[in-house]
């Protein structure tokens, strides 16, 4: 029972990771994939704050959000000019750059990681408690993106990226919208980052390269890019489908490169069998 | 500074940026010809590698023929790739997107199957990864240093006659700049495109057969040494294959020669800095010329 719940703590995060990166790659059109670097700022902030400070746990959240937006504009302001391919190949040198100087910095405890972050819930229901939190705050996130992209900023969202130049042309500044979609999703991301922190009580760089670029990547792209609900739906599955070998009892060595071997057949598979994703007639049974 | 560490120094850096080279030059050549950005040459890389490890250590093959299966195999895996993947992407005006994310999670799925089948200890092609050294002028030089950059110098120069003075280089280039003009004069498109991989395919190979004598490696390597042969590529000029190679060898020398500057656990920072310079201020890639005007322009 604790391991599902575990696995619910897990979804709460990662439904708020793949729904605000939707809004930056789905709906926004930006193609960045530096998503868990704002993930790891997030949890790091949390983590430093959390042992050096005794704050009150909402307002570290609130101090993480802030600071994964503010290093969203870091990459976001000088890099937006460019895009596709170039905005691409640089949010990922932002992201494993961003890792590297946290692997050699003393207060991030460097290569081995941030451990011993202090406990915020105690007692026998803690788990069941992060589950809830998690899974309200995943609904929080998912129905503020839901409300902005079906208010007038959302009508703007969606003509910027159908045609930046037409929308330019129109004297609306698509600059200014990028940086907004891109420090929300961002924000977002380092809430994910500090419920992370405060539930395992531990970060390390490791968690937040390639590979987890390539997880929420993943979710988006198996749930359906640029619908709503496809990022909630590809988080749930991609989280309980490897559940399913983890009864198994196979040694971490195996456990380990299995699951990413299951992630990554799955994503071929829906990019040649399905690309638009699963929630694609949905979409259309709703349009 | 001691001017013999310097040197030192130096020497290890160009040898070292032998094997970049290579993946850099492949990489390259794939996005001038293919038109994409080929992060599945990881996985390629690591076909390579552990085609010649089993070839080498568990069949006990001499290592030409090793060397042999291993080109074999990146070969057909290549084809696959680009048959089965590529081309049904291309056939379905897939986004620049898509090819990313097909390329990455190939090479990612790779590096699973290997994990999978040979563990994450680190492995070397050779027992020993240590070569017979030789004192020059006091500078020590290895024999693996001599046969890398040897390997890589022969390889370059048969490079670029094939790309300048075959009719099979030059229809690639045709190809490159102009494919629908291309496609006009009869030339095969796609069969082209074979064709750079399988040029890419033996650039890896050797480089990982350099590679693989001198460091220790784990499935994932290859994927992280990807981001140097991307910004090679972008710092060389984006379709100039020798601008990438020599774009490596600076990026090698400037990181090994950082040493004298900036503590040792930084030199890999210099890359992230170099990506994001060149993709700001040089995103057509970086000629001195151009600095130049620049600089010119600065000043007036």
């Amino acid at each position: 029972m604790e391991y599902i719940i575990s696995v619910l703590v897990l979804m709460g995060i990662y439904v708020i990771l793949s729904t605000s990166f939707n809004l930056i790659i789905g709906y926004g059109g930006l193609i960045s994939i530096a998503h868990p670097i704002f993930f790891a700022i997030g949890a790091y902030t949390t983590g430093v704050i959390a042992i050096h400070w005794d704050l009150f746990a909402p307002l570290t959240l609130l101090i993480a959000v802030a600071v994964a937006v503010i290093f969203s504009l870091m990459l976001s302001l000088p890099s937006l000019r460019i895009s596709g391919d170039y905005l691409l190949i640089t949010s990922i040198g932002f992201q494993l750059g961003l890792l590297e100087v946290i692997k050699h910095l003393g207060w991030t405890g460097g290569a081995s990681g941030l451990g011993n972050i202090p406990n915020i819930i105690d007692g026998a229901n803690r788990s069941e408690m992060f589950a809830l939190i998690s899974i309200g705050l995943a609904c929080l996130v998912f129905l503020m993106i839901r409300w902005l992209l079906k208010g007038p900023y959302g009508l703007l969202i969606s003509a910027m990226r159908d045609d930046e130049v037409a929308f330019s042309a129109m004297g609306r500044n698509a600059m200014a919208i990028k940086l907004v979609i891109f420090a929300i999703g961002s924000g977002c991301a380092g809430l994910a980052g500090g419920l992370y922190a405060y539930y395992y009580q531990y970060v390390s760089p490791e968690q937040f390269e390639i590979l987890q670029s390539s997880m929420i990547l993943t979710m988006v792209v198996v749930g359906g890019m640029g619908s709503q609900w496809g990022p909630v739906v590809g988080a749930v599955l991609l989280l309980f489908l490897p559940q399913a070998i983890g009864f198994m009892n196979f040694p971490p060595s195996v456990m380990g490169p299995l699951q990413g071997l299951i992630y990554s057949v799955l994503v071929i598979a829906f990019l040649f069998l399905r690309p638009q994703g699963l929630t694609f007639s949905l979409k259309k049974g709703s349009q | 500074m001691n001017f013999s560490i310097f040197l030192q120094i130096l020497w290890t850096g160009i040898a070292v940026s032998s094997y970049v080279v290579l993946f850099s030059v492949a990489f390259s050549l794939i996005l001038k010809v293919v038109k994409i950005w080929n992060f599945a040459q990881a996985g390629l890389m690591c076909i390579a590698f552990y085609a010649m490890y089993v070839g080498f250590n568990y069949w006990a093959l001499p290592k030409p023929l090793s060397f042999l299966l291993g080109y074999l195999l990146t070969l057909g895996a290549s084809w696959l790739l680009h048959h089965f993947g590529i081309e049904k992407l291309r056939q379905r005006n897939s986004t620049s997107l898509t090819f990313f994310i097909f390329t990455l999670v190939l090479s990612e799925m790779m590096t699973y199957v290997f994990a999978l089948a040979f563990g994450t200890e680190p492995l070397s092609l050779t027992k020993s990864i240590m070569s017979p050294v030789h004192m020059v002028g006091g500078i020590v030089i290895s024999e693996w240093d001599i046969q890398a950059l040897a390997m890589t110098s022969v390889v370059l120069v048969l490079l670029h006659v094939f790309m300048n003075r075959t009719k099979l280089g030059q229809f690639m280039s045709a190809a490159a700049d102009n494919p629908s003009l291309a496609r006009l004069y009869g030339i095969n498109v796609p069969r082209l495109h074979v064709y750079a991989f399988a040029v890419a395919a033996l650039l890896m190979t050797l480089g990982m057969y350099l590679f693989g004598q001198k460091v220790s490696m784990i499935p994932n390597t290859p994927l992280q040494m990807m981001l140097f042969a991307v910004i090679a590529t972008l710092l060389g000029g984006m379709g100039n294959v020798f601008g990438a190679a020599w774009a490596a060898v600076a990026l090698s020398l400037l990181q090994a020669l950082s040493i004298f500057v900036i503590p040792s656990q930084w030199q890999s920072l210099i890359l992230y800095v170099f990506l994001f310079v060149t993709i700001l201020f040089f995103p057509q890639g970086f000629s001195v010329q151009k600095l130049m005007a620049w600089i010119g322009g600065k000043k007036a």
